[in-house]
C-alpha cells in the first residue's frame, strides 16, 4: 500500500507540473481532457473492475452530476463550488436508486448492463420533457469568469481542479483496494455466490460500490457543466459518455488502482496519432482509432496495466532463469 | 495548394517517420513546442463536424469553405497584406462539443487568425468560448440558437440570421402568403426534432401562433434519430390540420416528408422552418414528388446574383449539392477575407476590431450589408423557398422573389 501511496504521490506532483512545464495549451488541454476521462473511468472501475457489475449506462450518474450543478446554479443561484458536492450526491442517490432497483431483484451481467443503459435512456427523454433541464434546448450557464464562480480565467484552474478530482478517485481506489469493503466487493466479482456463503452482504455490497461510483462520476459531471457551460440531453445522458466511461478502464486494465489512467492516456493517445496520420480525410482517424482499440481489446485482455505486470513478470523471472 | 492541405497524401513510411519524430520530440522535450503564427499566408481555422451524425452538413460546410480560400487565393490573395495567401486549418468536431473546443486549442497553437464554423449551435456554444479566451475571432457559419451571440463575447460573429429572427420571419411571411390567398388555413399541427433547435422553434411558434390567428391542434416531437414516421402521419391524417410545420434534421426531414407522400397526406401546406431537407438540391433531386410545393423559412441565396450562380454551376461540377451549410460557409471566409483585406494583417485583436465594423455588402445573401451588433449580423434574414417543379424557387420577400407562392397545395 505504500508503494501505491508513493506512486500516487509521485503521479499527482508529476502531473501539478505540467501547466508550468508544458507551454503549449492544446497539449495542457488534452492532458486536462484525459484526466477528465480517467475521472469518469476510474468510477466505472469501482463498479465494474472491482464489482463486476458492468454498466453500460454510467451517464446517468454523470448527467445526473452536470444538471444537479447546472440546475442548482442557473435556477436557485447556488455557488457552483456548493453545488458540486451536492452533485455527487445526487449522482450518488440515482447509482443507489438503480443499484437497489437491480440488484434487489438479482439482475446481473448483461441483464444489469441492459438496465444501466435504459435508465440512462429514460433519464435523456425526461430531460428532453421536462421544464427545468431546458428541454431539448438545453441549459445554458452564465458566463460569469472567475474562480469564486468555478471559471477560471485560463485553463490551469480546471486542471488543477480534475487534478484534485484525479487525486481523490485514486485515493479512494487505494482505499478500497486495501479495506474490509473492497475484499468483498472483490469476492462477489469472482464468485457472488460463494461470498454470500461466507457471509458477505452482497446487495449492501454491490449497492455501496454503484453508489460511490455514481458519485464520482457526479463530480465529473459538474465539472464537464462548468467547463464548457453548456448542457442538453445528448450530451448528459447520452451513450458516448457511458461508452467512454467503459473503454478507459477496458484498454487500461480493470479493476486495478492505475488502469484507467493508463487507459486515458492510451486511448486519447492514439486518437491524437491517428488525427496526425489522417487528420485532414473525414473518419479515417476514427477508424484508425477504432482498429487499434479492436487489436489492444484482442491482443491486451488483461488491458495495458495486466500487459505491464505480465511483461516485467516475465523480463524479471528470465533473469533470475538465467 | 497549403502545406496544410498536402499532408493528405501522406504515406505510411511518412507516418511512422513523423510519429517516431513526434514520440522523439515527447520525450525530449515534454511535448511538442508551439508552432506560433509566422510571416506569410494568413492562417484560418475551418471547423465543422465533419464526422458523427452531422458528417453530411459538417462536410458540405466544409466545401464551402474551402471553395472560398481557393478562390480568394487564385484572385491574388489579400492585397494589402502583400497577397497573403489563406492557408486553411481543418478540424473536425466530431458532432461534439468538447471535441470542437479542443479543436480550438489545436487551432491556436497552430496561429490561425480567425475560425469559421462550427455548423451546430450546440457546438457553437463550447468552440466560440474556448476561442474566446486565445482573442481568436470565430465566425459562427450556422449555429442559430440565440444565446451563442447574447453571451458578451466580442470575438463571435454570427453571420446568418438567429432563431428569434428566423421564426418572427416565417410567422410573418406564413400570415402574408395565407392572407394573400384569403386565409383559407387556420389550424396547424407541429411536428419537430427534440433537441435545441426544434424544441426552441416549437415553443416560440405555441406561444406566437395563436396571436396571428392560428390554431395549434397538436405539437409532436420526435427522437434522433427517427426512421419510422407512420404514426406520426396517420396522427397527422386523424386530425386534418391545414398546416403542418416540420422543424427536423436532414434524414428525418425526408423520412417524414415521404411517409407523407406514401400516404397521401396532403395538407394545404407544408411549412418547413429551418428544413432540415426542404431547401436541399438532393431532396428535391432524389425524391421530386415528396419535395414538391414544400415552403421553407430558411437561409438561402439571392438567385438572381451572377457571383452565386456560378457558384452553384462549380458546385454541381463537383458533384456536390449546393445547400445552405456550402453557401453560407463561402460567404464568411468571403467575409473574413474583406476584415482581412481591411485590416491589412492577421493579428487577432486587428481581425475582431475589422470584423466589428464590417460592412460586407459584396455578398450573394438576400441580405442589406453587413453591421454587427453584439456580434448578430443586422441585415441577416432568412426567406421563403418553395418546391416548385424539381427546383427550389424563392418566394419570399418580393425583392429577391424568382417565383409566386402555390398556396393551398394543389390536390394530388
Amino acid at each position: 500500500m505504500r508503494r501505491q501511496l508513493l506512486a500516487i504521490v509521485a503521479f499527482l506532483a508529476a502531473m501539478a507540473l505540467v501547466p508550468h512545464l508544458v507551454d503549449s495549451e492544446f497539449w495542457r488541454n488534452w492532458v486536462m481532457m484525459a484526466l477528465f476521462y480517467a475521472l469518469l473511468g476510474q468510477a466505472w472501475n469501482i463498479l465494474g473492475g472491482y464489482g463486476g457489475q458492468f454498466s453500460f449506462g454510467h451517464a446517468a450518474f454523470f448527467g445526473t452530476g452536470a444538471y444537479c450543478s447546472a440546475i442548482l446554479h442557473v435556477h436557485y443561484g447556488v455557488n457552483p463550488w456548493i453545488a458540486l458536492p451536492a452533485a455527487g450526491m445526487a449522482a450518488g442517490l440515482v447509482g443507489a436508486f438503480i443499484g437497489f432497483l437491480s440488484f434487489r431483484y438479482g439482475l446481473r451481467g448483461s441483464y444489469f448492463a441492459l438496465v444501466t443503459l435504459a435508465f440512462a435512456e429514460v433519464l435523456r427523454i425526461l430531460a428532453n420533457t421536462v421544464p427545468i433541464t431546458g428541454k431539448g434546448v438545453g441549459l445554458l450557464i452564465p458566463l460569469e469568469p472567475g474562480a469564486a464562480n468555478m471559471q477560471f480565467a485560463d485553463r490551469t484552474g480546471y486542471f488543477y481542479l480534475i487534478l484534485a478530482f484525479v487525486g481523490l478517485a485514486l485515493l479512494l481506489t487505494l482505499w478500497l483496494e486495501h479495506s474490509r469493503f473492497g475484499a468483498r466487493l472483490v469476492a462477489v466479482r469472482e464468485n457472488e455466490d460463494a461470498a454470500r456463503a461466507l457471509g458477505v452482504d452482497v446487495f449492501r455490497t454491490k449497492l455501496a460500490a454503484i453508489t460511490l461510483s455514481g458519485a464520482l462520476a457526479g463530480l465529473g459531471g459538474s465539472y464537464y457543466a462548468q467547463l464548457f457551460l453548456y448542457l442538453d440531453p445528448g450530451i448528459a445522458y447520452g451513450p458516448a459518455i457511458s461508452v467512454e466511461a467503459l473503454l478507459v478502464p477496458i484498454v487500461g486494465g480493470m479493476g486495478t488502482l492505475f488502469g484507467p489512467l493508463l487507459g486515458s492516456f492510451a486511448l486519447h493517445g492514439v486518437s491524437e496519432l491517428a488525427k496526425l496520420a489522417f487528420g485532414e480525410a473525414p473518419g479515417l482517424d476514427l477508424a484508425l482509432y477504432g482498429v487499434l482499440l479492436v487489436l489492444m481489446v484482442m491482443f491486451m485482455p488483461n488491458g495495458l496495466f495486466g500487459m505491464g505486470r505480465t511483461t516485467l513478470a516475465r523480463l524479471l523471472g528470465g533473469r533470475r532463469d538465467a | 495548394m497549403s502545406e496544410v492541405k498536402r499532408k493528405k497524401s501522406i504515406s505510411r513510411r511518412a507516418f511512422v517517420a513523423a510519429a517516431g519524430g513526434a514520440a522523439l520530440a515527447s520525450g525530449m522535450a515534454g511535448f511538442p513546442s508551439i508552432v506560433r503564427a509566422q510571416r506569410g499566408p494568413v492562417r484560418v481555422g475551418i471547423l465543422h463536424p465533419v464526422t458523427g451524425p452531422l458528417a453530411f452538413s459538417g462536410n458540405q460546410a466544409r466545401a464551402g469553405a474551402m471553395m472560398a480560400i481557393e478562390t480568394i487565393n487564385e484572385i491574388g490573395g489579400i492585397r494589402s497584406m502583400g497577397g497573403a495567401k489563406l492557408e486553411p486549418v481543418l478540424g473536425d468536431a466530431q458532432s461534439k462539443p468538447d471535441v470542437g473546443a479542443a479543436e480550438v486549442e489545436r487551432m491556436n497553437e497552430a496561429g490561425v487568425s480567425a475560425i469559421v464554423g462550427p455548423f451546430a449551435s450546440g457546438i457553437a456554444l463550447a468552440t466560440t468560448q474556448a476561442a474566446a479566451k486565445h482573442n481568436i475571432a470565430h465566425i459562427v457559419d450556422v449555429g442559430v440558437v440565440d444565446q451563442v451571440v447574447t453571451r458578451g463575447l466580442a470575438n463571435t460573429f454570427r453571420f446568418g440570421p438567429g432563431l428569434s429572427k428566423i421564426v418572427d420571419t416565417a410567422i410573418e411571411n406564413l400570415v402574408a402568403i395565407n392572407d394573400g390567398a384569403g386565409k383559407p388555413a387556420r389550424t396547424v399541427m407541429i411536428v419537430h426534432e427534440e433537441s435545441a433547435f426544434g424544441t426552441g422553434m416549437s415553443k416560440v411558434l405555441n406561444e406566437k401562433l395563436p396571436g396571428r390567428g392560428f390554431q395549434i391542434i397538436e405539437t409532436i416531437s420526435h427522437a434522433n434519430p427517427t426512421r419510422d414516421f407512420n404514426n406520426i402521419v396517420l396522427k397527422i391524417r386523424a386530425q386534418r390540420p391545414d398546416i403542418v410545420i416540420p422543424s427536423n434534421y436532414y434524414d428525418e426531414f425526408v423520412l417524414f416528408s415521404r411517409t407523407m407522400a406514401q400516404q397521401k397526406v396532403r395538407p394545404k401546406a407544408i411549412y418547413a422552418i429551418l428544413g432540415g431537407a426542404a431547401s436541399s438540391q438532393r431532396f428535391v433531386k432524389e425524391f421530386p414528388d415528396a419535395a414538391q410545393y414544400i415552403m421553407d423559412c430558411n437561409h438561402w441565396y439571392d438567385p438572381r446574383n451572377p457571383v452565386a450562380q456560378e457558384l452553384r454551376k462549380k458546385v454541381e461540377a463537383k458533384g456536390l449539392y449546393f445547400t445552405y451549410e456550402l453557401f453560407l460557409n463561402h460567404e464568411c471566409v468571403r467575409l473574413l477575407a474583406e476584415a482581412l483585406e481591411r485590416a491589412g494583417t492577421g493579428d487577432r485583436a486587428a481581425v475582431i476590431q475589422a470584423l466589428a465594423s464590417s460592412g460586407f455588402a459584396n455578398h450573394f445573401m438576400p441580405y442589406g450589408p453587413t453591421r454587427f451588433v453584439n456580434g448578430q449580423n443586422q441585415g441577416a434574414a432568412p426567406v421563403n423557398t418553395q418546391v416548385q417543379n424539381r427546383e427550389i424557387q424563392l418566394i419570399f420577400p418580393k425583392e429577391f422573389a424568382s417565383a409566386k407562392p402555390v398556396f393551398p397545395m394543389p390536390a394530388a
